[in-house]
């Protein structure tokens, strides 16, 4: 009876020490969160940072928790707040760079991405490469004006919008009206029993002083981008930092979680500056596939990209020398 | 301790693998599609075309534009050319107006022609004949 005594107390004695140590790692963690860098000449040093920083943390709920820790009491934003610089991010922006490369450190010759992959992830390069190489194209899902999804959102080239309120900001891409709407109002994530996964999931967030820091779940899969870049899977979610770092750029610190694809989180730093729109006339406006039938696109049985009709030939299956072309005419019965 | 330096083993060895794969892949990387929002896949990067003609329409549409030229052959018979190019925030950028190519006005256009053989093209550059003005639609990713 002693004896069992003795192990109960000495059981109670080492759970305590191990919630006390992940009290401490975790209070640990917060302090050491690190503040916004900005890119300067030490950006690699930094970038490896906060690459090591994301992978201190299993899950990016846990990254997110530390972050929220670090930011200490979170006030909401007023609307009195809104016409302040680091707050009023209104204007046009487009990506600063990156090209399609979703590490914008990459340029389009440096090859396969920088993420750390798992065996699946590094199968899913392979293949691509392969197909690449094989026939020298590729046919990507979004030519349909489906919505890239996030993380890809990240790498798209076109217009952007960032409305910022108290309760909500929203990340607006002019391709296909895409709105990723973060909540900062206090609300917690969707409960996972009545959840269900959309392109770019559910974010909720808070201010961190001048930064938003955001937290993402419940995604599609999809890929980072065209080329030889990665996949993610359904399981993916993100933490962002966002920042105005001057009065025409806009910066997040990205870190996807993923762990079909990835075999550590994935740091990149996401850019965007604001265009010179003197005379007002680069607006954000509808976009669909369907305003012009020019810009129709199959997938070849090689995996390759065709337009199948054109309306300025008027014998497409007859002139093009391809045989998804003929395929598709036939079965359109020859009437446009 | 042991654990850890196993795992700074096993992460340098996946580093190096890591590594191999990416001067693997390097080799057989490929230059950035044309177009951002479908493979360029049917266009033929490696030919360019150049075509005088008159345009017929300018259809600046999302998400992508196409400019139609009709180009007399030496037999005297009109084709109708079809070249694509970004939507029309992409083109406002490249300082390309709906306006500045309206139809019935003389065009030069140089594109990277199609693999299948039928008359379209990737718009490169496109000079007006009426004052030499050029058109150059992925200018309009420069940052300005």
């Amino acid at each position: 009876m002693t004896a069992m005594k003795t192990a109960l107390r000495l059981g109670v004695l080492v759970g305590a020490i191990a919630v006390l140590a992940a009290i401490a790692i975790s209070m640990a963690s917060a302090q050491n969160a690190p503040a916004w860098i900005d890119q300067d000449e030490n950006w690699a040093t930094s970038k490896q940072t906060l690459q090591a920083f994301g992978e201190r943390f299993e899950t990016s709920e846990a990254l997110y928790e530390a972050l929220k820790r670090a930011a200490g009491s979170i006030e909401p934003l007023t609307w009195q707040q809104m016409g302040e610089p680091a707050y009023d991010w209104s204007g046009i922006y487009t990506r600063t760079k990156g090209g399609l490369q979703f590490d914008p450190d990459m340029s389009q010759e440096s090859g396969p991405a920088s993420a750390k992959l798992t065996p699946a992830g590094q199968q899913v390069l392979k293949t691509k490469a392969e197909q690449l190489a094989r026939t020298g194209g590729e046919y990507d899902p979004i030519s349909d004006c489906r919505p890239p999804g996030t993380p890809r959102w990240f790498t798209e080239p076109f217009l952007h919008e960032f409305i910022v309120t108290p309760a909500q900001t929203w990340l607006i891409n002019e391709m296909v009206n895409d709105v990723r709407r973060v909540y900062t109002d206090g609300r917690d994530h969707t409960p996972a029993e009545d959840a269900y996964s959309t392109w770019n999931g559910d974010s909720i967030g808070f201010w961190d002083a001048e930064t938003l820091v955001v937290h993402t779940k419940y995604l599609l899969p999809g890929q980072y981008q065209r080329g030889v870049q990665p996949n993610y899977s359904d399981q993916t979610t993100v933490v962002e930092r966002w920042h105005k770092v001057d009065a025409r750029t806009l910066q997040a610190d990205v870190w996807v979680f993923d762990a079909v694809n990835l075999s550590e989180p994935w740091y990149t730093r996401q850019s965007w500056t604001e265009l010179t729109n003197d005379d007002k006339q680069l607006r954000i406006r509808y976009w669909d596939c369907r305003e012009n039938p020019n810009n129709a696109i199959i997938t070849t049985d090689a995996g390759t990209s065709q337009f199948p009709d054109f309306t300025f030939v008027p014998n497409d299956g007859e002139v093009s020398s391809d045989p998804a072309v003929k395929q598709a005419q036939e079965g359109r019965g020859g009437v446009r | 301790m042991r654990r850890a330096l196993l795992n700074r083993s096993n992460r340098l060895k996946r580093s190096n693998r890591l590594r191999t794969l990416a001067v693997a892949l390097g080799l057989t990387a490929f230059v950035v599609p044309l177009f951002a929002h479908h493979s360029s896949a049917m266009f033929d990067d490696k030919k360019e075309v150049t075509l005088t003609g008159v345009v017929k329409e300018f259809q600046y549409t999302n998400p992508h534009s196409w400019l139609l030229v009709d180009v007399k052959g030496p037999d005297g018979k009109v084709t109708t050319w079809g070249f694509e190019a970004e939507g029309p925030s992409t083109l406002q950028r490249a300082g390309i107006r709906k306006g500045d190519l309206a139809p019935g006005m003389p065009v030069t256009v140089t594109g990277h022609p199609m693999r299948d053989g039928r008359p379209a093209a990737a718009w490169i550059r496109a000079t007006r004949m009426t004052d030499k003005k050029e058109f150059v639609p992925r200018a309009g990713f420069a940052i300005r």
